[in-house]
């Protein structure tokens, strides 16, 4: 897209006809797009971009400073691969580790909107690691590099001198796969279920890589500390998801039982801060209540655009605002302000007292429900 | 194994080969057909695409036949 275009496209302003002529959705379109370009180069991800790469330079220079100084006489293309390796290992942590972390605290959350640009950066310096090393070890010989990558070494059935190259390989293809498809392109045409399928294979690939490792380099680096961070890094990884786990399962086991008119409660009225939301999992429905401006709503938790935890987000300008992409919906009714076409189904609310009670029954998309209005304790 | 694997790399190389003839002529005429979201988009946003039509371009091939 030109520069001209995106310009356009960012102070665009649509004036909705069906809401009041100073509500503030009016003004805040440019967090969204119609099309699939500006969601992902809005100028705050430009921004994470330049810090990511920024940090990742210089880790990546730390790292080759200390394999230089660990062994002088090691190749340049050694420590390129070593490098790589361990600069893209790392960041497959990092990436794991996101979605539990900014589930546990709301500071990590800046990290989950750039997790796909860390994505490919991961998969573009994972790719020097096995471009290195195949050009290192398989092009040598007559064979074929990659048939080489497969039969150099045919000890498929021993433990310390497996193929473990090969491992490394079909983890490559997986983040490939990954990498390719990370556009929101992909999310709408292989549809959201697909998109998200592929996109589990991260564990798979992260199996994999941790089994090239063992099998790999771990069979003769003797020194344990390469073992011990391998295993911090697995702990790491399991327990930030475990606990995220727990703690959402406690949650949903506070849930009292519902009121005769079916309601459940959801929060007293004073645990949620202003223009904040929170969410309940009740009867298999996935519900985000948000406390605006003296009123209460509740639309589905699931965002439009990839899932993600509305409840998490917040009231921005009068629309609640995806905490991943910034999609927005007004609360009421749960339709993204036009030139959109998003709907959330919602939910009917109350409040009693000081608490907020919600009735898990979806209203169809984009269906207008009073908000609850919240009485200052004066019921 | 050598020969199972050596006839595996070929078929994969060929996979790779019409993927990515398919991608240059589907990006270049096709795309907007089957997704109109993507109409006026640019070169950058269709190199983006490029890799992962490569993988997936079987998929897109049935789409096209069937739109047009
Ligand atoms: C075609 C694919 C791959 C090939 C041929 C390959 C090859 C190798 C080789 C030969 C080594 C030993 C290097 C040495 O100790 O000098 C190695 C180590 C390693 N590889 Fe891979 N690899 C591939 C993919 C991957 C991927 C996708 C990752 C993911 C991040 C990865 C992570 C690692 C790590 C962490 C080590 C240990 C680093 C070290 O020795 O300090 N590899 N790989
Ligand atoms: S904006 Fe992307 S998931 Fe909500």
């Amino acid at each position: 897209m030109t520069r001209e275009k995106r310009a356009q496209k960012v102070s665009f302003q649509y004036l909705d006809p069906s809401l009041p002529p100073n509500h503030p959705c009016h003004h805040y379109i440019s967090v969204m797009s119609v099309d699939y370009k500006s969601v992902l180069w809005n100028k705050q991800k430009k921004y994470y971009d330049i810090i990511l790469w920024g940090l990742i330079f210089l880790w990546f220079i730390s790292v080759f400073i200390f394999q230089y100084v660990m062994h002088e006489d090691m190749t340049i293309e050694t420590m390129i691969i070593r490098t790589t390796a361990v600069t893209a290992f790392f960041l497959l942590h990092l990436i794991l580790m996101i979605g539990p972390l900014s589930r546990l605290n709301k500071h990590f959350m800046p990290l989950l909107y750039n997790r796909r640009h860390l994505g490919v950066s991961m998969f573009l310096i994972a790719a020097v690691h096995g471009i290195f090393s195949i050009i290192q070890f398989h092009t040598l010989g007559d064979t074929n590099a990659l048939l080489s990558l497969f039969i150099s070494n045919k000890n498929y059935l021993t433990i310390s001198d497996f193929p473990f190259q090969t491992l490394g390989f079909f983890a490559l293809i997986i983040l490939f796969v990954m990498a390719a498809t990370s556009h929101d392109f992909w999310l709408k045409n292989l549809t959201p279920e697909i998109w998200k399928a592929l996109h589990m294979g991260v564990y798979v690939a992260y199996g994999l890589i941790v089994l090239h490792v063992l099998l790999g380099a771990l069979q003769y680096e003797s020194h344990p500390v390469y073992f011990v961070a391998l295993v911090l890094g697995f702990v790491a990884i399991a327990g930030s998801h475990l606990w995220a786990g727990l703690l959402e399962n406690r949650k949903l086991r506070n849930i009292e039982s519902p009121s005769a008119d079916g309601y459940y409660k959801v929060a007293e009225v004073k645990d949620l801060e202003e223009s904040c939301g929170t969410s309940i999992f009740v009867n298999g429905e996935n519900i985000a209540v948000f406390k605006n401006d003296g009123k209460v709503s509740a639309v589905s938790n699931i965002c439009k655009h990839q899932m993600g935890p509305l409840g998490e987000g917040k009231v921005i300008d009068g629309c609640i605002t995806c905490p991943w992409h910034g999609y927005q919906y007004i609360p009421e009714n749960g339709q993204s302000p036009p030139p959109f076409q998003e709907k959330l189904a919602t939910y009917d609310v109350k409040v009693i007292g000081e608490e907020i009670w919600v009735h898990p029954r979806p209203r169809p998309e984009g269906t207008f429900v009073e908000p609850a209005i919240i009485s200052n304790g004066k019921e | 194994m050598t020969t199972t694997l050596s006839i595996l790399l070929i078929i994969a190389a060929m996979y790779m080969v019409l993927g990515n003839v398919f991608s240059i002529l589907f990006l270049w005429k096709g795309l907007d057909k089957v997704d109109p979201g993507t109409k006026d988009s640019g070169i950058i946003f269709k190199l983006l695409l490029y890799p992962g039509m490569t993988i997936f371009w079987p998929f897109f091939l049935t789409k096209w036949k069937f739109d047009s």
